[in-house]
């Protein structure tokens, strides 16, 4: 994969469901950028808001790698959020009080989250559904109600 | 700050930086939508009462998990549909610890991170033949987290190798 990412530690690799593009994070000058990168190419890919944000942790993809959700840490406090790529949007999506997110998964076609929260000391894995915030990504890069739009 | 008038004004100024603060933060994400997700209650209930559990993977209906129980840790995979677990016989052993889980999108193959007898490996379960095998990775490295393809056939694994942490990507047979 890419030259200038060879001598850098790259970690929390996430492949789209399709397998087309890889999401990692480099660690620059100790805090974790997410690199989005063609899997075939190396190629890197544009990400409107995530790109370039500091201390991003745990990236997951959904199929065609229209949405990455991921989360950022602001303050002492790390939020999830989702970078549309097809419509440019991002998505913060808060958790009920008490939620410590410490890391996620993001089903292939989006309609589920499962993330990882500390919770009176214990790891915990929640389940949430995205339905109503996200349209689905499924298969082939279909929209559902139309003939489809798929994200370079 | 003898003024009782002063004493009185603090508080809110104090709240107003803090408010322009919590701005200042959400700006640096750029046009940001603030919207809860919905829990799903019944299956998060029936997760805590499996006990501590980490590392989710979640691809289609199935979510792969590490939970804890009894003091030990074990691979888990759930049927989010049915909201219950699905047996994996020759999946775990007791003196095995697992790192980390992943799935693909029809719950047929996981691939798992552990450890047994001092050492750091990559295995593939497929689960309707109960099948366990190893994968070796070249060149030689430990592997930690890693995330399948939906349709099982490649895994991005990170690596650790001469003090470097690399992302492989594994083709599976």
């Amino acid at each position: 994969m890419g030259a200038p990412w060879s001598t850098t530690n790259r970690t929390d690799p996430a492949l789209s469901g399709d397998g087309r593009l890889l999401a990692s994070l480099i660690d620059t000058d100790g805090r974790s950028q997410v690199l989005l990168q063609d899997q075939a190419s190396g190629q890197q890919r544009p990400l409107r808001h995530l790109r370039g944000q500091r201390n991003v942790q745990s990236p997951s993809l959904s199929w065609s790698g229209r949405y990455l959700a991921a989360l950022v840490l602001q303050g002492d406090q790390r939020r999830v959020v989702v970078e549309d790529r097809l419509s440019g949007h991002l998505l913060q999506l808060p958790l009920p009080a008490g939620l410590q997110p410490e890391r996620l998964s993001l089903s292939p076609d989006a309609r589920r989250l499962a993330v990882q929260v500390r919770r009176d000391g214990q790891w915990q894995v929640q389940l949430f559904a995205l339905e109503a915030l996200l349209e689905p990504d499924l298969a082939g890069g279909l929209r559902v109600g139309d003939g489809g739009a798929s994200v370079r | 700050m003898s003024d009782p008038e002063e004493r009185r004004r603090w508080p809110w100024m104090l709240a107003g930086l803090g408010g322009l603060l919590g701005l200042g933060l959400a700006g640096g994400l750029g046009g940001c939508g603030l919207t809860p997700p919905r829990p799903l209650v019944g299956l998060n209930t029936q997760l805590q009462q499996l006990g501590g559990s980490r590392e989710p993977a979640l691809s289609g209906r199935w979510l792969a998990l590490i939970s804890r129980r009894g003091g030990r840790e074990q691979v888990l995979l759930v049927d989010v549909d049915q909201g219950r677990p699905q047996p994996t016989p020759g999946l775990n052993r007791p003196d095995a610890q697992p790192l980390s889980v992943a799935v693909d999108g029809s719950g047929e193959r996981l691939a798992v991170v552990r450890q047994l007898e001092g050492r750091t490996e990559l295995v593939l379960y497929r689960r309707s033949l109960g099948l366990l095998q190893p994968l070796a990775l070249q060149p030689p490295g430990v592997p930690r987290r890693l995330q399948m393809r939906a349709d099982g056939r490649q895994l991005a694994v990170e690596v650790s190798r001469n003090g470097l942490w690399q992302v492989d990507l594994v083709s599976l047979p």
